[in-house]
């Protein structure tokens, strides 16, 4: 499954990697008496006034644009937790806190069709805004690090949409390093002695983890929740098998 | 080598390389245009295009010499700044005719310059390239092909981020929907 607005590149654009966070389930609290929806996905409902159960986020927000039903903030959007998360944040330069997969998609979603739903909705919104911008500072101070001959970037606790706002860039520099430190590029290493000493020290690679093997390409075993920019020796249609499979791990 | 459909590669083929003839050569005068004669004369020195001088040489017609880009002179301007060079204005397929070159020619140092060059060039793209929105900056026009392509990349993709963070509607409309009819009538006559 790659992104249609593309085809030559097959990477998603934003409203696609919406859609995707549109599966995500959300508590609602119906005011309206219905019988249970049978969609592909599932059976949703039956729904009861203030009877609380959990759909998609589509058909939450659906419901709510009809007003038949609120929408119960997830746990993670309260200012308490939000603000917990931000200065985890800035505490921990390295490590990504753990989030929801979808937590832009989701937040812009809920802030735009749910907002007399959620409480301290300026602060949430400012929250939101001042944690992706950290973490996406992180991410730029991330890539900074490599230098070199790196075959796959490991970013644990990254969301679909960070990953998928640097994708484009990071995929790209890595076939650059890939090519340019190539053995056949290198090929008298007493000679280029005093260069690598000059590129290599670019300090610690903590957040990154390198996956190391020359087949690599599918080879790297993406954990769930775990985003993964991988390189790959043969560009072109490897690159859409690998972006393929980066997002179906996923999800 | 060169493959047939990527414009860049075709682009890259014209790129001028400066050759010695090994051997005479008769009847190809118009490649020198020194040349009195029909003929190129044996260790004359001649600009060919990268895809001509690769041919010759496979047939050892010829010795390719090291392109200025790559001359001592620009190595010590890159060591200085690197992201201050113009490389765009020496070749635009700096990296790309490097890498093509390096079998070709004695001096195998290309290939560390090369990677010392984009690494450091890289940091400069990098810190630049995801928070520029709006027009293309200043400093772009000095950088390669394959530089450009990777600021273009992380530029582009912000964008469109930004763009479905501000919102808006998510059924784009057709761009021919909002096109007015123009109200003058159509001048020729209705042919048949």
């Amino acid at each position: 499954m790659a992104g249609q607005s593309n085809p030559h590149l097959s990477i998603f654009s934003a409203p696609e990697v919406e859609f995707l966070a549109e599966d995500e389930v959300v508590e609602i609290v119906p005011n309206i008496k219905m019988d249970a929806v049978n969609m592909i996905c599932g059976d949703f409902g039956p729904f009861f006034p203030q009877i609380a159960t959990k759909v998609p986020l589509w058909l939450a927000v659906a419901l709510k644009k009809r007003g038949k039903c609120s929408i119960r903030p997830p746990e993670w959007m309260f200012v308490e937790r939000l603000t917990h998360v931000l200065e985890a944040e800035r505490e921990s330069p390295r490590e990504f806190q753990p989030l929801p997969f979808h937590y832009v998609e989701m937040s812009k979603l809920l802030l735009d069709n749910a907002h007399e739903d959620i409480p301290d909705i300026y602060m949430v919104r400012s929250l939101i805004e001042d944690i992706r911008d950290v973490r996406f500072h992180k991410v730029e101070t991330g890539l900074e690090t490599i230098s070199g001959r790196t075959h796959a970037v490991k970013l644990k606790n990254l969301s679909a949409m960070e990953v998928n706002i640097v994708r484009p860039f990071m995929v790209r520099a890595l076939q650059a390093f890939y090519k340019h430190d190539s053995p056949e590029m290198i090929q008298q290493p007493e000679s280029t002695v005093n260069r690598r000493a000059q590129v290599v020290d670019r300090g610690p690679r903590n957040i990154f983890v390198t996956v190391t093997g020359l087949n690599m390409i599918l080879s790297v075993v993406a954990k769930s929740r775990d985003a993964f920019v991988v390189n790959n020796a043969s560009f072109g249609a490897a690159a859409a098998a690998v972006s393929t499979t980066v997002m179906n791990c996923s999800l | 080598m060169l493959s047939y459909y990527d414009i860049d590669d075709i682009l890259l083929g014209e790129e001028p390389i400066s050759v010695v003839f090994q051997i005479g050569a008769n009847g190809v005068g118009l490649l020198d245009p020194g040349s009195e004669t029909n003929n190129v004369e044996k260790s004359a020195k001649v600009d060919l295009p990268f895809w001509l001088a690769h041919e010759l040489f496979l047939r050892q017609a010829v010795s390719i010499n090291v392109p200025s880009c790559y001359s001592l002179k620009t190595r010590k301007e890159i060591q200085a700044d690197a992201a201050c060079v113009d490389l765009r204005f020496r070749s635009p397929y700096f990296y790309e005719l490097g890498c093509k070159l390096l079998p070709l020619v004695a001096d195998k140092s290309i290939g560390p310059f090369l990677r010392y060059t984009f690494t450091s060039r890289y940091k400069e793209i990098l810190c630049k390239s995801h928070s520029i929105t709006g027009a293309t900056p200043k400093f772009s026009s000095k950088l390669t092909k394959e530089e450009s392509l990777l600021l273009e990349a992380a530029r582009s993709s912000m964008v469109a981020f930004k763009k479905w963070r501000v919102g808006g509607s998510r059924l784009e409309k057709a761009s021919i929907l909002g096109r007015k009819r123009k109200p003058t009538m159509p001048t020729q006559p209705s042919g048949p």
